[in-house]
């Protein structure tokens, strides 16, 4: 028994972790005055890998990356882009050297994020659904 | 106060981005590798039974501007070990976008003979330390171009296509043996098709230039080439053997299957020379790589096979015959986003060397690959 508390606490600990990060969703966000709605995993993932540039609705589509180490940058890398950090660089290695393509601009925290995307239109980035409010649009969530 | 700074740097960063202001990107990459191989008498990558650190060694530093909507200029600076570290312009370029899908760019390009020719250089962007030679180095020589190329993006359903067209010229100094000659390519053009769906990619390509090489004589004692043509002078055919304006085609195709995990690649070259001075060819690697974390092992097969012709010609061609394949095992670590630190050993069977029994050998290199 004695062996098996601190086990149970482990337990109840990684159950607990584990929950808390279920409900940490992520929200892909555009400004309100933008007007697309929704998007697919797809089209977003185009836009953010420098396939696309332009909205479904023709509109000019910019891409903007939270700070490198930024939790919520690895989710969105991991879920939309499907890259780990290691292969995202590899890619923009092949298009920066060869002039077929930039990486998004590195934007700072959720909060500076969501301001940059608040006040243009053509701005498109992702943020913890905690910290939306209603000067941006949610598109997307994982 | 801080938040409140950096947030506004990072609006001026993303306004500058859009309205084109004070927008200068420099980026850069680098190699530094060493490696040694077991027997002189075969080349591989210039090196040599004694470590050496100056073959895969490799810096450069690229500057990019927009000007403004429709036009940016690029420029990479390049230092090679292998040449001492003088610093070559691989790319020089200024583009002028129609519109989103569609660039013309004009002035120094790598040529897109390759898959992996647009990013030659970038370790980083590889798995292996260089690309495997049987396929890769025979064309190093003309890796870049003076020219204009058209670019075209498209999509057609779930696929995302490209088309880039090219025109240009080259003139260098050229060694297919050992002594290096003037060679002037001219009309040097090329198409090049990428297709890419899901975890599947296509590319094919094709190339000709016109083939001038004004300062290459007959010597019975000078350089295999020089004697080649003194051999050929000697049977009356000394025209087949000097090129003056002889056309040279280069065909490519290649496959991929990326899945995130796994990579594959197979990739078929040929040249076909109309001047009977240089062999045709074929070359192909087959390659395959797993990724297990921040840890990728791959292995390659690559190959290269002279074809000679019939009668006296084929004779005398067979003095630069050679026929190679070599066998890649090796594997990169991630240990940094931008970082990679590579081993590789490469078993090299050179089975037939200007038209003789070739020996083989091992190479044995490292490397460590950043971008920045």
């Amino acid at each position: 028994m004695k062996l098996l508390n601190p086990l149970l606490k482990c337990l109840t600990l990684v159950t607990l972790v584990f929950t808390s990060l279920a409900y940490a969703e992520t929200a892909v966000i555009v400004s309100a005055q933008n007007a697309n709605k929704s998007l697919d995993q797809d089209t977003i993932a185009r836009i953010f890998l420098g396939k696309s540039k332009s909205f479904p609705d023709g509109s000019q589509a910019v891409p903007v990356d939270q700070a490198l180490n930024s939790p919520t940058r690895e989710m969105f890398n991991d879920k939309v882009l499907a890259k780990n950090n290691s292969q995202l660089k590899a890619y923009w290695s092949r298009l920066i050297f060869t002039g077929k393509g930039t990486p998004p601009k590195e934007s700072g925290s959720a909060a500076e994020v969501k301001d940059l995307v608040a006040n243009n239109p053509n701005l498109i980035g992702y943020i913890d659904s905690n910290a939306v409010d209603e000067s941006v649009s949610v598109v997307y969530k994982f | 106060m801080y938040n409140k700074k950096s947030g506004i740097a990072a609006v001026l960063l993303i306004s500058g981005q859009l309205s084109y202001a004070n927008d200068l990107n420099i980026n850069g990459f680098m190699s530094a590798g060493a490696g040694v191989l077991t027997n002189d008498d075969v080349s591989a990558a210039g090196y040599d039974d004694d470590v050496s650190f100056t073959q895969d060694t490799v810096v450069a530093l690229q500057v990019s501007k927009q000007i403004n909507d429709s036009t940016s200029a690029t420029t990479q600076f390049v230092a090679r070990g292998e040449e001492d570290y003088n610093t070559e312009n691989a790319w020089a370029y200024v583009t002028y976008s129609f519109n989103d899908n569609t660039d013309i760019r004009l002035g120094r390009l790598r040529t897109p003979f390759f898959y992996y020719s647009d990013f030659l250089e970038v370790g980083y962007a590889y798995n292996w330390i260089r690309p495997p030679g049987e396929v890769y180095s025979r064309l190093d020589t003309f890796s870049s171009i003076n020219g204009v190329d058209l670019t075209h993006n498209f999509t057609a359903g779930s696929a995302d296509g490209s088309v880039q067209v090219y025109f240009g010229r080259l003139e260098d100094s050229f060694a297919p043996v050992e002594e290096a000659f003037e060679i002037d390519l001219r009309n040097f053009a090329g198409a090049v098709l990428s297709l890419n769906k899901d975890n599947w990619g296509t590319r094919l390509s094709y190339h000709q230039a016109d083939v001038y090489m004004p300062d290459l004589m007959a010597d019975p004692t000078g350089d295999a080439l020089e004697q080649l043509v003194a051999g050929a002078t000697a049977l009356g055919l000394q025209d087949e053997f000097t090129p003056d304006g002889d056309p040279t085609r280069f065909y490519e195709a290649a496959i991929t299957y990326d899945n995130g995990s796994t990579f594959l690649i197979a990739e078929w070259t040929a040249l076909d020379h109309e001047t009977d001075l240089l062999l045709n060819d074929q070359a192909f690697l087959i390659s395959a790589a797993q990724r297990f974390d921040d840890t990728t092992v791959h292995l390659t097969y690559s190959e290269d096979k002279d074809e000679k012709q019939s009668g006296n010609v084929g004779l005398l061609q067979n003095n630069l015959r050679g026929e190679e394949s070599s066998i890649t095992l090796g594997a990169r670590f991630d240990y940094n986003a931008g970082t990679a630190f590579k081993v590789e050993a490469q078993y090299i069977d050179e089975e037939l060397r200007l038209g003789n029994d070739g020996e083989s050998a091992m190479l044995y290199s490292v490397a460590v690959d950043l971008v920045f």
